[in-house]
């Protein structure tokens, strides 16, 4: 009987065959640094690495590995989605009874469609989380800005790769989540059959850009193939083309943007990175495991256009979109708003010239730029909050301890400040309004460009203590007057106006009055009206919770309600 | 610039012996080699535009598949005074009977979309999507909703019969309570 090889003897006989040898070139591994740079350059997939990075670059806590942790996501995502494909049917006759059958009747059907579910929203958290930790570490900084605003790109994707495939299960959460989302597409100035001036340009149901988003005049069959074809193949496609861009970028950027050392240390990528990136990615994989094993994906009744359910919420990273639409028009709240953050993130990089804090997180030398950035995360999560755990049945204001069952007393009547049908005095009817247009054109816009320049054309730094003092003193006299007034608007109404008030003054005056009124004009401006559009937020939220004021300046001519 | 034809000098003295014909200056000199290649480029460039064009075009569907949107609601003479909700969840429509007659509301929030529902203890109608309220008449009183509910043209067949059409809407007051958007009943 021939003596059977040791392990040892077949490992090398393996290794050393023609065929291994073609598949996986270089000779006998050393593990020199020259095998280990090999590897990297020799390698399709790993050669969108550095060969050498800075020690520093590679800690922890310093990128906490939020965009690897999405990317892994996004693997995830495209490996259970194509899984997926294989039993699903995009018609409105098959869709939920397909979904249902991987519930039910399919092995491990259950486990893929959930795994599909949480690693889409763990995706959006971490990219998301990807792109606080970039801006606070000041990343996106020269030379890196075009990188950010493909990354910014790569967020709106990530959310629209989410809505696409929010309809697909056919239930109600479904259907009414797409219907108002395209219902906001409908309300796109000239764009939209019921947007501002979308009638004067000849836009109607049959043409408009929701007709275009829809396939029809309503969620139908031709809106789930159309959802499902976006979902499957053409945002994948762009999210794909835009990664290996993104990667490239961070490839020739030398990787990290943390500040050089004199004679800092360089370690090998391999094994030092993609070490790190596999041990990530087993984590991702290893946590929606358990994830999906432990919590089941939500799937409610078939869908049914006729009847929404009450309440209706959008998905969690929408709820806020969706608090922001009960005090905005949806040209405003759905198109303008989101329009301007895509575009503001995008322009962050350009209109950003300070110097200092690139590459590691520095509050104290950013101020400015990272308190009006965490303003907008953070608003951004409050209203998700808000319209999460706050809303109830009819959209009604429930507080988290209250029964849903309980039915509440009516919302009380809403009122404008300026608009047509003056009545000259406060808190009319409802669809009437205080004062004429020809008063609030002026007083309006005259407020919001006073808001605008007068930060720059304030030569001299303001006292900071003196100034909040003298605007809470001044806020607090009106709640007074207000109280004392025949219209006893009560001290709780009186509260709210001083806090939303001087949030609005100091955020949207006081601090770029102190930190970026030296900025060139151009710049200037465009930052100015990022924060004031973040700030005018505040303000409106706060005239129609504490006032019952619906519109500001109402022009029902034109569809312009603000 | 040489090639520009020079200004001749007039001599009033001298007539000129014969009028040249002006020849046109395409004509006088072959296009040159960059104003040919930039006219290519710019050809090319419209090819695209019309492409992306007719391929915006494509996603128009011309014909859509969509269930009618008349429908009979059965006898006038079956509706009491009140909002009837007995056909919401098949046609979207409350039908609304009041002393002087009837009318259709569209069940269509016109704030985004979705369908409010009807409390009769407050009388009013509230949109679960986001919080917009209206009254019997559809008209807003609460919420985001910019406009009060479309009102569906309504008939009566020769049976008595209502035969409600959500594709013909009004909502302008005064508009809204004459024919044919109200059936005035006897």
């Amino acid at each position: 009987m021939p003596k059977l090889p040791t392990l040892e003897e077949l490992k090398k006989e393996v290794i050393d065959s023609q065929i291994w040898r073609s598949v996986f070139r270089g000779g006998v591994w050393k593990d020199t640094p020259r095998d280990r740079s090999a590897h990297i350059i020799g390698n399709v997939w790993l050669h969108l690495h550095p060969v050498r990075v800075r020690k520093r670059a590679l800690e922890w806590t310093y990128t906490w590995g939020l965009g690897g942790i999405s990317f892994a996501l996004f693997m995830i995502l495209t490996v259970t989605g194509v899984l997926l494909m294989f039993y699903y049917r995009p018609t409105i006759d098959l869709a939920y009874r397909d979904i249902k059958d991987l519930e039910y009747a399919i092995t491990l059907g259950k486990l893929m469609r959930n795994m599909h579910r949480w690693a889409a929203q763990a995706m959006v958290v971490g990219v998301i989380a990807h792109m606080v930790s970039v801006f606070l570490r000041g990343a996106y900084k020269k030379p890196r800005e075009f990188n950010w605003s493909i990354g910014v790109l790569l967020l709106t994707l990530t959310l629209f790769l989410s809505f696409t495939g929010y309809l697909l299960p056919w239930d109600q959460l479904a259907i009414w989540a797409v219907t108002v989302g395209t219902n906001m597409a409908g309300a796109t100035p000239l764009l939209g059959n019921e947007g501002p001036m979308g009638n004067l340009v000849g836009a109607h149901i049959n043409n408009d850009v929701r007709f275009v988003l829809l396939g029809g005049t309503m969620v139908g069959e031709n809106t789930l193939l159309r959802f499902y074809v976006m979902h499957c193949v053409a945002v994948p496609l762009v999210v794909g083309i835009l990664l290996i861009l993104h990667f490239w970028r961070i490839r020739k950027d030398s990787f990290s943007a943390a500040p050089y050392e004199p004679n800092e240390d360089k370690v090998e990528v391999w094994p030092h990175l993609v070490k790190r990136e596999y041990i990530a990615a087993a984590a991702c994989l290893l946590v929606m495991f358990i994830w999906s094993i432990w919590m089941n994906a939500p799937l409610e009744v078939i869908a049914n256009p006729n009847v929404t359910p009450n309440p209706s919420k959008a998905p969690w990273y929408f709820v806020g979109l969706q608090e922001l639409l009960v005090y905005f028009d949806p040209w405003i709240a759905g198109v303008v708003m989101p329009g301007l953050i895509i575009v503001g993130l995008m322009a962050i990089p350009y209109i950003d010239t300070n110097p200092k804090g690139v590459g590691y997180y520095a509050w104290s030398e950013r101020k400015f730029a990272n308190t009006g950035f965490m303003l907008g995360v953070t608003m951004w999560f409050v209203l998700i909050a808000i319209g999460y755990w706050f809303r109830g049945p009819n959209f009604f204001w429930y507080w988290p301890w209250e029964s849903w069952l309980m039915i509440k007393a009516a919302p009380p009547l809403t009122w404008n400040v300026f608009g047509p049908n003056a009545t000259w005095r406060l808190w009319c009817t409802p669809n009437l309004s205080a004062f004429p247009l020809w008063l609030g054109i002026p007083l309006v816009g005259g407020a919001g460009l006073a808001s605008l320049v007068l930060p720059k054309l304030i030569q001299k730094e303001l006292d900071g203590i003196k100034a909040n003092l003298g605007v809470l003193g001044g806020l607090a006299l009106i709640a007074v007057i207000m109280k004392l007034s025949p219209l006893h608007v009560s001290l709780v109404k009186g509260a709210w106006l001083i806090v939303f008030g001087w949030m609005h003054f100091y955020f949207g005056f006081l601090l770029p009055q102190r930190h970026i009124r030296a900025l060139d004009w151009a710049r200037y401006l465009v930052t100015m009206a990022l924060v004031l559009s973040t700030t005018a937020v505040l303000l409106k939220m706060c005239a129609r919770l504490a006032f019952d004021i619906k519109y500001v300046i109402t022009i029902p001519a034109l569809s312009m309600n603000i | 610039m040489t090639d520009e034809p020079k200004p001749q000098p007039t001599n009033p003295a001298v007539a000129p012996a014969k009028p040249v014909a002006a020849v046109p200056a395409a004509l006088a000199k072959p296009i040159s080699r960059a104003d040919f290649l930039w006219t290519g480029w710019a050809m090319l460039a419209a090819f695209f535009g019309a492409s992306a064009a007719a391929t915006a075009r494509f996603m128009f569907p011309n014909v859509i598949y969509e269930p009618s949107q008349k429908f009979n609601a059965g006898p006038a003479k079956g509706y009491d005074i009140g909002v009837s909700t007995k056909w919401l969840s098949e046609q979207r429509v409350w039908i609304i009977r009041n002393e002087k007659g009837i009318y259709a509301l569209w069940a269509r929030c016109t704030h985004l979309g979705c369908t409010p529902n009807w409390w009769g203890d407050q009388n009013r109608f509230k949109c679960p999507c986001h919080g917009s309220n209206y009254t019997i008449e559809g008209d807003v009183i609460a919420g985001p909703a910019p406009r009060p509910l479309w009102r569906a043209k309504v008939e009566i067949s020769t049976k008595g019969d209502l035969i409600i059409d959500k594709a013909v809407l009004e909502d302008i007051p005064g508009k809204r309570e004459n024919a044919p958007y109200f059936l005035t009943l006897a």
